[in-house]
């Protein structure tokens, strides 16, 4: 009886197997030449073989203000930005609950920011802020401000990368939040209701500590993710003026394919690595405490 | 009740904002497409008919291939999409099903086993003996594997992992920046070129990259899906004997099709715009869309009118996606199951 169970079950591997092959061969394994790659000195140009320096890269990156350069722009957009779009999206998951005039219509205009591609939001974005041709500086001009130089002023720069993060991907908090609207149980607001507790109390006391192990998840994945920004800096700035935009993987790739410094950009990459599981790390530790508070 | 409909007065006026936020970039790019160069260098317009003519030159000229190739990206950037969807649903199917209706225990140990080996052997094989880098892997690879899989069987300590871990590690590859696994890759396939196995630049490498790329929002989406199915009818069909890929085909996939589809649209959307993988592994041939895009920046200056001509076939397919998923949404498919 035991053998014919093990032996059904012998097929499951069969199931699994694919996947995990694809992901083992094409996302992990690469990774272990990579690695030996980034304690080498290697260029494709001029060609020079490979020699190994051992942690001299890594040395070098940490010198390098370049480095901290791009990993302060990165922070800072990331941080800005999820912060925006958690706080806008929240609010906006709130009206679409209680289904505000119009609520259907939105929905899938609401969607449709984060399923356009980076680079093209960017594109757009370019025209829309351009210095003379765009309509963002038209209406500047209409109330007498001025034309404002979006793309080459260091600190405009960042705000418009920011704005564009937000407009594309505030949009995906809405979703997440709205779902975990609708799962929360009907019944507490109906009592909370009945013994009028005021709007304000009932969604500090009950909405947002209930939905805190969500939010955790929703701003998780938006750090994540906006730590990973290339598209819209590469054709909205392409890191300038100077470097004053580098995010850290236009960084990584800059130094890789304008400068053919194959083993940096190796070492830069796992560095990076390096840095998105401390944050990691600590944000969940964080979020883990405040949520014991709540709970 | 006041106080009530004062939060409700913000909440229609910020979702009110908003959609014009959202809208207006959309609906700029679809009249700039339809306008006369001198509708865009003399500043900013926007209404077709009333504050310029609407022409179809910026259309005719990107069809004709006037500056540089319009229908190759657009071609490799469907063939590629659509083939590594297809891959990732499925394998990423499979691999749900798996998870979801068996037990797999993974001893921490012999993962271990497998990173030594693997380092160590290729340090070993590549860096000691020379020996090519492809030729390193693979017989790495093999041997990891085979160590790793009779070691699991052997009663060895160490914590156990099941299938949430499983799930977690196929999850896990997002973390990664892109950047880690984009730029080893790239090394890989350079490798792999120079023994005469064209990978850069190619619809096998392509789609065997973005296969992987899609595979951990395949295997987490379909997994939740997958957990809501009934087992009774195919524990029915297990008694009548049939075998568990017919199961798996005829039964289990049939219903599961409402998140088949939403899986297959939220794949597709990523791959379709993805960027960074794009731009590192092709150089021409298999150029995919977001590359084209990327490139008019610098090649059209202010040509704003052919920008959004490329910018619109990139957004119209998605536009669909949206559509499909926001219906999906309204009617509750998605909400369940997105926790």
């Amino acid at each position: 009886m035991r053998s014919s169970a093990a032996k059904r079950d012998g097929i499951k591997h069969a199931f699994l197997w694919p996947a995990f092959l694809v992901v083992l061969l094409i996302s992990l394994f690469p990774l272990i030449y990579a690695l030996t790659v980034s304690f080498q000195t290697m260029r494709i140009v001029p060609p020079t073989p490979p020699r190994f320096v051992g942690v001299q890269n890594y040395a070098e990156i940490l010198q390098s203000g370049r480095f901290w350069g791009s990993m302060w722009t990165t922070t800072v957009i990331t941080v800005l930005s999820v912060v925006l779009e958690y706080v806008l999206g929240f609010a906006l998951a709130l009206a679409l609950h209680h289904n505000v005039p119009g609520s259907s219509l939105y929905r899938v205009t609401f969607l449709l920011p984060m399923f356009l591609a980076p680079v093209g939001v960017a594109l757009i974005a370019r025209m829309i802020f351009h210095p003379y041709l765009g309509p963002v500086n038209d209406l500047m001009r209409a109330l007498g401000l001025g034309n404002v130089p979006f793309l080459t002023e260091p600190n405009l720069a960042m705000a418009v990368l920011i704005i564009v993060e937000v407009w594309q991907w505030t949009p995906f908090v809405t979703l997440l939040m709205l779902a975990g609207l609708q799962s929360l149980p009907a019944e507490v607001f109906e009592a909370a209701r009945v013994d009028n507790v005021p709007a304000w109390r009932r969604f500090w006391d009950i909405t947002f500590p209930m939905l805190l192990p969500i939010s955790v998840a929703v701003v998780f994945i938006r750090l994540i993710e906006g730590f990973k920004v290339i598209d819209t800096v590469f054709v909205l700035t392409g890191g300038g003026p100077g470097t004053a935009t580098e995010t850290l993987t236009l960084f990584a790739y800059n130094e890789g394919f304008k400068k053919f410094n194959i083993g940096m950009t190796s070492a830069l990459s796992f560095t990076f690595l390096i840095v998105v599981i401390v944050f990691g790390t600590v944000y969940l530790a964080l979020a883990q405490r405040l949520t014991r508070r709540y709970a | 009740m006041m106080e009530g409909r004062g939060y409700r007065r913000t909440g229609f006026i910020l979702a009110l904002v908003w959609f014009f936020l959202s809208i207006f970039p959309l609906y700029f790019v679809l009249v700039t497409a339809f306008k006369p160069p001198l509708a865009v260098s003399q500043g900013p317009t926007y209404l077709p008919f009333v504050d310029f003519q609407p022409t179809l030159q910026a259309f005719r000229d990107a069809f004709a291939g006037l500056r540089g190739d319009f229908w190759g990206p657009i071609v490799s950037s469907v063939l590629v999409s659509v083939t590594a969807t297809a891959l990732a649903v499925l394998l990423g199917a499979m691999a749900a099903y798996a998870l979801v209706r068996f037990e797999f225990r993974i001893r921490l140990l012999s993962g271990v086993i497998f990173a030594i080996i693997s380092i160590g052997g290729f340090l070993l094989l590549n860096g000691l003996w020379g020996l090519r880098v492809p030729y390193s892997m693979a017989i790495v690879l093999v041997l990891a594997l085979v160590v790793s899989v009779l070691a699991n069987r052997l009663p060895l300590p160490g914590p156990v992992m099941k299938n949430d871990d499983v799930t977690f590690w196929f999850v896990s590859q997002r973390i990664f920046p892109p950047i880690v696994s984009a730029f080893a890759l790239y090394l890989l396939y350079t490798e792999v070129n120079k023994l005469g196995l064209r990978l850069t630049d190619s619809f096998p490498g392509l789609v065997l990259a973005y296969t992987a790329f899609g595979l951990p929002f395949a295997v987490w989406l379909m997994r939740d899906f997958l957990a809501t199915l009934p087992v009774e009818v195919e524990e029915a069909a297990l008694v009548d004997n049939i075998g568990r890929f017919r199961i798996f085909f005829g039964i289990v996939l049939p219903m599961a099709r409402p998140g088949l589809i939403a899986t297959s649209m939220i794949v597709l959307a990523f791959i379709w715009n993805e960027f960074l993988f794009a731009l590192l592994l092709t150089s021409g041939k298999w150029q995919t869309l977001p590359i084209l895009l990327a490139g008019q920046n610098s090649s059209r200056g202010d040509e704003w009118w052919a920008i959004s001509v490329a910018a619109l076939f990139s957004i119209a397919p998605m536009i669909v996606v949206a559509t499909i998923l926001g219906r999906m949404m309204r009617s509750g498919l998605l909400t369940g199951s997105i926790k």
